[in-house]
């Protein structure tokens, strides 16, 4: 009985009005995105190995100890993902004087948003009236005189419903898959098909979530016009409001201070701060040194002191002392103002990944971020992503350093006079960063708990809908 | 004979559950918006009143915007701290930057309200206006007395556009009156004047898709059919044309990444520095080592202003071409309009990092001459004007309105027309 059920549910959609449009539309805006976004990534690639290119010639003429780091500091290439979800790696840009601001006008398509949207949409659309536009064509009275329970005509629905939605978003994904598998400098692995499958799998999820929350409404409406608007209404909430709203929300309840603000403040802890410290403490240093070698009393100017130092010993090794000495009062300068930075920086550090906790944490009232975060943690365009980015540039910077320290102790050694850090040098044999994503299993992990909600927030309403339906009027 | 049909028209609206559900809708989203974005606005005043720059700081910086609470646009962008230096510009953003969840969803200021949810209530009043009466048979008997076609169109036309707009001028005006116990909200009349512009747009753009939902209600022999080709179309119209085309005209001009440039910057002034060190000669004198370090500069400001001004073009060619594409949808124009208006558009952010490089090189001069010839050098503030309404009107607004008011009027007369003819039966 139930299979006679759900096939009817199946034609049923398939023959109506709407299938079709989502169908077409579908078809059309799904292959064009992924060729769109895979030219795109292409040209990202291109320009980036371009860019890498000009560093690698630049290398070859000036590179020079004392300003490298800002020459060949870490940057990616477009993931191979990013023909298909873009995440928040687009170039939305707030330290450059440069940005690219026509993303914050029109956010750019991608398969998430195909998702988050349209197919929210195309679900309600197909279930608005399963329930009331029956009773008012007089068929759920017909349907239900038979030996027919409740329970399987709402879940024959589900899943005839949800088999016709699934229809036209594979068919049209499947079109964008195989372009994408064609385009073999993509670099698409088994990682990122099996990724792929996984988000399929939530989109499922996702738009189950939409055509229950339909149905549940056609329940509770005796005509399908009033269904149609409280599903709209609940959409809005659900794919417009909670999103948008959850990071304002979240920055008033746990406001971090301004960036400029602390930005100033290191700038004087580091600067003026430091300079008032260690101008203090060599002086006292001095004082001490003085006390120790009355010798360094005597005023002197440079051209003496460079004699002084080659033909007095006593003098020289006082004023070897000395300039150990100073040297240790600023690097102890240096020392006390690093540590009041980073603890003022570890601080914001903290209040910020709070705020945007929370941030998360309110937008998950609604299924749309849920399905969001599933699909960019997977895809490895999300918010771990980014950390991970900045994790390995961490650790870039400290293999950098100890290279570096390694290289100026050789080259300090061939020559002591010299002033190194100034000096262009061979830097081919440096560290270079290459960036890792993340792998399937932690992106899995990463994306457990959207996961599960959006299970969850299924679950909800399918209990809601069979519920309303047991009781419902049909007649 | 029109006024009794505008009352009835009204009259059946306001005692349907679609008007309890838009109006909560409207009145709801249209008061949370303004309410969050007015607290968005303090906050980065709040920011802005911490960095202003005292006396000698050379640094461009300018108050938040604050028509940004209507329609935040680029004001974000605009109000970021330009330090100047010698060798380039030391941009800092406010406290939003680090949340990275901002990235992911739109801005739900009250121009989104309206472009999204608005547009959406219209085509909800509109949908069903002629095929649900002839489905319920009351359109041939209202046609049975001697009211002309032409006459009843207007009216359903101009009572739902009453009952759409009212709830909605209500929670505006209200919360227009709020702001103005604000004096950070107190407006010349050119102010007033933008405030009305933006009214009127906004008004337009719901004439725009109630239009659009009478004509295809006219079009639909069914009310169900009506709705599905109405939302799809809306979802097209107010998404996904306008998101594709950007995407498209982005193949079309090929703009270098932000990234890039940033890259290029470095590399310039670090080989400038580098090779003005080692080009550095004790003897040839204060006076000399001078000029050899300004010599380096000025390459350095000459190569980075250079990079920047072919930047600027390319990036006005692709905002030029994604703006023609994006206009196949009228509601890009809307969003268009509404920010050129409130100041907060991509070319007023143009017209802003232009002023911010003059004054770089007016400072670099100062500084310049200063070190060379050891006069004070002293720097005006920077200040910016934001494009006047008529400027606006010049650079684009004009089209936008036109091209809004095309569209609605096309719908009527195409809704006419074909109510002119339609079987009532």
């Amino acid at each position: 009985m139930m299979k006679t059920l759900i096939k009817k549910e199946i034609l049923n959609h398939l023959l109506s009005f709407r299938f079709l449009v989502t169908l077409v539309l579908l078809l059309i805006v799904v292959p064009a995105t992924v060729v769109v976004l895979s030219n795109d990534t292409l040209r990202g690639r291109e320009e980036y190995s371009r860019r890498q290119g000009e560093i690698e010639r630049y290398m070859e003429k000036y590179a020079h100890f004392n300003r490298v780091h800002n020459i060949v500091a870490p940057s990616s290439a477009p993931l191979p993902f990013h023909a298909l979800i873009r995440g928040i790696s687009a170039e939305i840009n707030q330290e450059e004087f440069d940005n690219d601001p026509l993303p914050q006008v029109f956010p750019l398509t991608d398969f998430t948003w195909i998702i988050n949207v349209l197919m929210s949409l195309a679900a309600l659309i197909f279930s608005y009236d399963s329930l009331c536009g029956e009773r008012e064509e007089g068929t759920l009275k017909l349907l239900l005189s038979h030996s027919v329970s409740r329970a399987s005509v709402v879940f024959s629905k589900l899943v005839g419903g949800l088999i016709a939605l699934a229809v036209p978003l594979t068919a049209s994904l499947l079109l964008g898959a195989l372009w994408i598998a064609l385009t073999a400098k993509l670099g698409w692995t088994i990682r990122e098909w099996l990724a792929l499958g996984v988000i399929l799998v939530a989109s499922l999820l996702y738009i189950l979530f939409f055509y229950t929350l339909g149905l549940f409404l056609s329940c509770r409406h005796e005509s399908s016009s009033s269904s149609i608007l409280t599903a709209l209404f609940v959409w809005v909430f659900f794919i417009l409001v909670v999103p948008a709203l959850s990071p304002y929300v979240a920055s008033f309840l746990s406001p971090t201070p301004s960036r400029i603000k602390l930005d100033r403040e290191l700038f004087r802890i580091y600067d003026t701060e430091r300079d008032e410290l260690g101008v203090k403490l060599t002086k006292e240093v001095r004082k001490k040194m003085q006390e120790q070698y009355p010798i360094l009393l005597q005023r002197l100017s440079p051209e003496e002191e460079k004699r002084r130092i080659a033909s007095d010993p006593e003098y020289s090794q006082a004023y070897k002392r000395l300039t150990e000495e100073t040297a240790k009062a600023w690097a102890e300068a240096n020392r006390i103002q690093g540590a009041k930075a980073e603890k003022l920086e570890k601080e914001q550090e903290r209040k910020e990944k709070a705020q945007t906790k929370l941030s998360v944490a309110l937008s998950l009232f609604s299924p749309l971020s849920a399905f969001t975060y599933v699909a960019t943690e997977l895809s490895s365009t999300g918010i771990n992503n980014d950390d991970r980015f900045v994790f390995l540039r961490e650790k870039w910077h400290e293999e950098f350093e100890a290279y570096r320290d390694k290289r100026m102790a050789l080259l300090r050694a061939q020559d002591p006079q010299k002033d190194w850090w100034n000096t262009p040098v061979k830097m081919d044999d440096r560290p270079r960063f290459v960036f890792r994503e993340l792998s399937l299993r932690e992106r899995v992990k990463n994306a457990a708990l959207p996961l599960f909600l959006l299970f969850l927030l299924d679950l909800v309403v399918m209990v809601a809908a069979v519920r309303s339906f047991l009781g419902y009027d049909v007649r | 004979m029109i006024a009794p049909l505008v009352k009835k028209e009204i009259l059946s609206n306001l005692l349907s559950y679609k008007f309890i559900v838009v109006f909560l809708m409207t009145i709801l989203l249209t008061a949370l918006s303004m309410g969050i974005m007015y607290r968005d606005f303090d906050a980065r005043y709040a920011d802005y009143m911490l960095i202003r720059p005292g006396a000698g700081d050379l640094i461009a910086l300018t108050p938040p915007n604050p028509f940004s609470v209507l329609a935040r646009g680029l004001d974000e962008s605009i109000g970021r701290s330009y330090e100047i230096n010698i060798h380039d510009i030391v941009v800092r953003s406010g406290q939003k930057s680090n949340n990275l969840i901002f990235r992911f969803f739109p801005t739900p200021d009250l121009l989104y309200t309206v472009q999204v949810v608005l547009s959406l209530a219209a085509l909800l009043f509109g949908f069903d206006q002629v095929c649900r009466e002839r489905e319920q048979g009351t359109l041939k008997l209202l046609l049975s007395h001697s009211v002309s076609r032409g006459e009843l169109l207007l009216s359903k036309w101009v009572g739902n556009f009453l009952t759409l707009v009212l709830p909605f001028l209500t929670v505006f005006l209200l919360a227009l009156l709020l702001l103005q116990l604000d004096p950070r909200f107190s407006l010349s009349w050119e102010g007033w004047l933008r405030l009305g512009l933006m009214l009127f747009l906004f008004l337009l753009y719901v004439a725009l898709f109630l239009s659009l939902g009478i004509l295809v209600s006219t079009l639909a022999k069914r009310a169900a059919t009506s709705l599905v080709i109405l939302l799809f179309l809306w979802a097209a119209l107010v998404f996904l044309l306008p998101n594709l085309t950007t995407l498209a005209a982005r193949q079309m001009v090929e703009v270098p990444s932000v990234r890039g440039l940033s890259e290029k910057r470095q590399q310039i002034w670090t080989r400038e520095i580098l090779l003005g060190i080692r080009e550095f000669d004790p003897k040839a004198g204060q006076q000399g080592v001078a000029s050899s370090w300004r010599r380096h500069f000025d390459v350095v400001n000459h190569e980075q202003d250079a990079m920047e001004e072919e930047y600027r073009h390319r990036f006005g060619r692709l905002v030029s071409v994604a703006k023609s594409l994006n206009r196949l949808s009228p509601v890009a124009s809307f969003v268009y309009g509404v920010n050129a208006v409130a100041g907060t558009g991509i070319e007023e952010e143009s017209r802003y990092k232009e002023e911010v490089l003059r004054y770089k090189n007016r400072v670099y001069k100062g500084l310049m001459d200063k070190s060379m010839l050891g006069k004070e050098a002293s720097f005006s503030a920077f200040h910016y004007r934001y494009r006047s309404l008529g400027e606006t009107f010049r650079e684009g607004l004009w089209f936008d309105l036109f091209w809004l008011a095309l569209f609605t009027f096309l719908f009527v007369v195409a809704s006419a027309v074909a109510f002119l003819r339609y079987d009532v039966r």
